[in-house]
């Protein structure tokens, strides 16, 4: 370490290299998991798992440890942008290991592309036959969901109490700005009640899963990845394998508890604060699920003679909320619904669910804002000089966040755009180019096209499997956190 | 009683000069030892340079024996911790003037209760709720509520169209019970007579019932439209709590215009439904351009007098139907009729009401100064005082007053001459002079 700072004196290697050890630890722990499985099932990954373990395990633990060891440096926000982006590209390599050790996939690419998606709870894969692999594998996927759910560095802030002032730095770059909110003094408290609410709804969720009718490695799995909102399953076929009405009722109880803010669960138990702030999100979110099943709905039975009403409110309601959850669970293939279904789809992916919850996109609380501040904009050319506040629900917004969020939207437009014609410019159609392009930013999975509900990633060349990778990287993070990065001044040495 | 008055701003001079005048002994702190000089032979009264806010001060100058300690410095802190130190060291009341609402709400316990300050006083927002109350009574410029609000006085402006004119007010025709107690001419407050004839731009002093005073006022002033569109000048310490009072009013729509930027989004974050606007101007032409002489009502409640009397002589040239001013110093106040703005509000003269209300004993429930000079008293009769059993007539007499309502049992009566007076009636007297010695010594029990 000592070597490193020597290198790269500008930046804070006392703070990257726990976190990005901490990383390393957490998924070496799963793997030890998944070591546990491949012993016990005796399908022959124990090796593949056996071997990575070994060697991150230490490395993790070496490396968290060493924090304590070496004296306190001026903490930036530069150091935090780039602990968070190293610990989960970190964390999507070291995944990796198992996936070419046990022959899933031959080439790293393709490993690493199922390795992020998972990390990152995108829910995309290169499978073509998932029941084929080994359990050991499947859990590890789901496992690698879950891990990246709520947050990897939000979890190495709760198990690794040395980072103390450093875990705040990494915790607000991992955070999406309207998620920063310390529910007690010390963040490490925070980030510990965090992931105690993430472990309750999980259990509750493999909970449902099994008294439905599934097996219990199954109901382990889609618990997992149902409340990550990741979008993995142990079927080719997603849930649609199931094909079960209570299934399907956990999946959508689940994965829409999963699009609400963690906080407001915290103040909720507690219920001593006010719930006010947070629910004018949460009720926009309900209000967009609930719309959007309605027309969705009718949509399908105008469109086809063939769909009962039953069938349409049934897949109407488990896709729009694997879609506004960015999960990417699928039981009927949307890609074959009417074009105006598709694309309010498409749409909804771009809205997401709560801030602060597992899910992606640019989030409800963001959407909200700018229909503000668009309303006051046309409000403005009659009255140009009455002062507009932003507010939602009696809760001020200040200058600075309108900023923000029109920021964020600009950029992340642009981002949309320009992954478009990446992809475009890699050979694909422009419906598979756009939204293979829209599903990863937003975390979702499943597209139209090429890379729609019942197919797989494996049309994408490698250049794209790269760039989607990077994607849906910048997406977990909301864009900024990446971004800065890649920005010239972020290398420079003299910036604080 | 001794008196101690700490702060000798506007609000400290007047009320010293009130007790003195009340012939209470007072004495005057201040920091500024050059205010302390001037006002040295100004006062029938003790004036100290010194900090009223250190206990050890305090006690130097005997605040144990203090009957009263009013803290009206202009700082909250000061004031509160003056009160402190005054209540612990044996001040048998305190009295505090607190301006941020972030420290005590309007109704609460904490600073009696916990602190042990007797009262609370906020001018700027209780002259907030004085403007709101006229604005939502048609036809009024100025309303004060007695005895817990069932009893209503208010002041209205004679205007050609109003009924009163060129008739004698013993002839006027009574729509609902109601009793004219009392007239504001040239600036000053005479007690009506039944030969009074009120002319044009006299105001007028009414009394009525709680649900009388809106068809009454409305009879007389000649007209009865509500405001509907209010602009308020200045989003300071008075302008906001205003707005905020008037958005719970239905059917209001309020526009307010404050200078500052900063101030400006203060308020608009601390408003709901009423428009802010981010303006500099003070001219016409600014006024016009937000409906200025569509509006229905004006207020100029900013910091500055100078701007409130110019903004709203502006508003009534240009054809505001209301236009209200808040004016602070005393020295402004004859200027109000001088460029025809309909009425003053005076915060400092709120904080007098306060203050007197304590310093006159349990027996004056609440009053209501005047500009002109003139009071308003809620006095209980006593059991076995001097005019239990007397007619309205002679209790008048007695006490050199008058008096505009009584309130027996819950019923609001309008006194005619023969009513006998009982123990426990409260009864609304108008004094054009101020001082309470006869009204004491008349309704109090010996």
């Amino acid at each position: 370490m000592r070597r490193l700072q020597a290198l790269s004196p500008g930046l804070n290697w006392q703070l990257i290299v726990p976190v990005v050890g901490g990383a390393v630890l957490a998924v070496g722990l799963a793997f030890v998991l998944c070591f546990a499985v491949a012993a016990t099932g005796g399908d022959g990954a124990t090796v593949a798992f056996g071997l990575p373990a070994l060697v991150t395990v230490p490395a993790g633990l070496l490396a968290v440890l060493s924090a304590r060891r070496l004296r306190a440096m001026p903490l930036r926000a530069r150091d935090g942008f780039l602990a968070v982006t190293l610990a989960w590209l970190a964390a999507a390599v070291v995944g990796t290991a198992p996936l070419l050790l046990a022959g899933t996939f031959d080439r790293p690419v393709d490993a690493f592309f199922e390795s992020m998606s998972g990390i990152t709870t995108t829910g995309a894969s290169l499978l073509d036959r998932v029941e084929a692999e080994p359990d050991a594998i499947l859990l590890w996927r789901s496992l690698s969901q879950w891990l990246g759910g709520v947050g990897i560095v939000v979890l190495v802030v709760a198990i690794a109490p040395a980072t103390g002032l450093a875990g705040q730095r990494v915790f607000y770059a991992e955070m999406s700005g309207f998620a920063r909110e310390r529910l007690t003094p010390r963040i490490a408290e925070t980030a510990k009640i965090i992931w105690a609410i993430y472990l309750g709804l999980t259990t509750l969720c493999v909970v449902g899963f099994a008294l439905a009718g599934m097996g219990v490695f199954d109901a382990l799995n889609h618990g997992l990845t149902t409340i990550a909102t990741g979008g993995f399953s142990t079927r080719t076929a997603s849930l649609a394998a199931f094909d079960s009405v209570p299934v399907e009722l956990v999946a959508i109880a689940g994965m829409a508890a999963s699009g609400v803010n963690f906080a407001f669960y915290w103040r909720a138990l507690r219920g001593r604060d006010s719930l006010w702030p947070q629910l004018a999100e949460i009720r926009a979110y309900l209000l967009i699920l609930a719309g959007s099943i309605a027309v969705v709905t009718v949509s399908l039975l105008v469109s086809s003679e063939t769909v009962g009403g039953w069938q349409a409110l049934r897949d109407s309601a488990f896709t729009v909320t694997s879609i506004v959850t960015t999960t990417g669970f699928t039981t009927a293939d949307f890609d074959e619904w009417d074009d105006f279904a598709r694309m309010l789809m498409v749409l909804l992916m771009f809205v997401g669910a709560c801030a602060g919850s597992t899910a992606g996109g640019m989030k409800v609380i963001r959407v909200l804002l700018l229909f503000k501040t668009a309303a006051q904009e046309v409000q403005r050319q009659l009255q140009p000089k009455a002062v507009q506040v932003l507010r939602v629900r009696g809760r001020v917004y200040s200058e600075d966040v309108r900023r923000g969020v029109l920021g964020f939207f600009y950029i992340y437009v642009v981002v949309f755009l320009v992954a478009t014609l990446v992809m475009a410019a890699l050979g694909l159609d422009v419906v598979t180019a756009t939204s293979s392009a829209v599903a990863s930013l937003n975390i979702i999975g499943p597209g139209l096209g090429e890379v729609g509900a019942t197919e797989n990633y494996g049309a994408i060349p490698d250049a794209g499997l790269w760039f989607l990778s990077f994607l849906m990287l910048a997406g977990r993070l909301e864009v900024f956190t990446v971004l800065v990065l890649l920005t010239p001044a972020f290398w420079r040495r003299t910036i604080a | 009683m001794r008196v101690l008055v700490i702060g000798a701003g506007e609000v400290g001079r007047h009320i010293s000069r009130t007790l003195s005048s009340d012939r209470h002994d007072v004495t005057l702190v201040d920091q500024d030892p050059e205010r302390v000089e001037a006002l040295q032979g100004d006062l029938d009264a003790l004036v100290m340079a010194g900090n009223g806010a250190s206990p050890k001060f305090l006690r130097d100058i005997g605040a144990a024996e203090a009957d009263l300690l009013c803290a009206v410095t202009q700082s909250d802190e000061a004031n509160v911790i003056a009160a402190l130190a005054g209540h612990q060291l044996g001040a048998r009341r305190t009295v505090a003037r607190v301006r941020d609402d972030d420290y005590f709400g309007p109704d609460e316990a904490f600073a009696r209760d916990v602190l042990g300050i007797d009262f609370i006083i906020h001018p700027e927002r209780a002259t907030a709720y004085d403007l709101a109350e006229s604005i939502l009574l048609p036809g009024a410029v100025h309303v004060e509520k007695f005895a817990d609000g069932r009893v209503v006085i208010a002041e209205t402006i004679v205007t050609n169209r109003s009924p009163l004119v060129g008739r004698p007010l013993g002839e006027r025709r009574i729509v609902r019970p109601s009793f004219i107690f009392g007239l504001l001419r040239d600036g000053r407050a005479i007690a009506a007579e039944p030969y009074h004839q009120p002319k044009v731009g006299d105001h007028v002093l009414v009394a009525a019932a709680k649900e009388d005073i809106g068809p009454v006022v409305a009879h007389l002033a000649g007209r009865a439209q509500k405001a509907r569109d209010v602009v308020v000048f200045g989003g300071g310490r008075v302008g906001l709590p205003l707005a905020r009072r008037l958005e719970r009013a239905p059917d209001v729509r309020a526009t307010i215009m404050e200078r500052d930027a900063a101030r400006a989004r203060f308020i608009a974050e601390r408003l709901t439904h009423t428009t802010v606007l981010h303006e500099e101007g003070v001219g016409k032409d600014a006024l016009l351009q937000y409906g200025v002489d569509r509006a229905g009502a004006f207020v100029a409640c900013a910091g500055d007098d100078r701007a409130n009397l110019l903004a709203a002589m502006y508003a009534k040239q240009l054809g505001a139907e209301l236009c209200l001013a808040v004016v602070s110093r005393e020295e402004f106040t004859p200027l109000v009729d001088a460029l025809e703005i309909d009425a003053a509000f005076s915060p400092r003269l709120v904080t007098a009401e306060a203050i007197l209300r304590a310093v006159r004993g349990e027996n004056v429930h609440s009053m209501y100064l005047l500009l002109g000079g003139a009071e308003v008293l809620e006095v209980e009769a006593d059991p076995g005082c001097e005019a239990d059993g007397w007619t309205v007539e002679q209790a008048a007499q007695r006490a050199h007053t008058r008096i505009a309502a009584i309130l027996r049992g819950g019923k609001v009566l309008m006194p005619d001459a023969g009513e006998r007076i009982r123990a426990g009636d409260r009864m609304l007297l108008f004094n054009t002079h101020r001082g309470v010695a006869d009204v004491q010594s008349t309704f109090k029990a010996a």
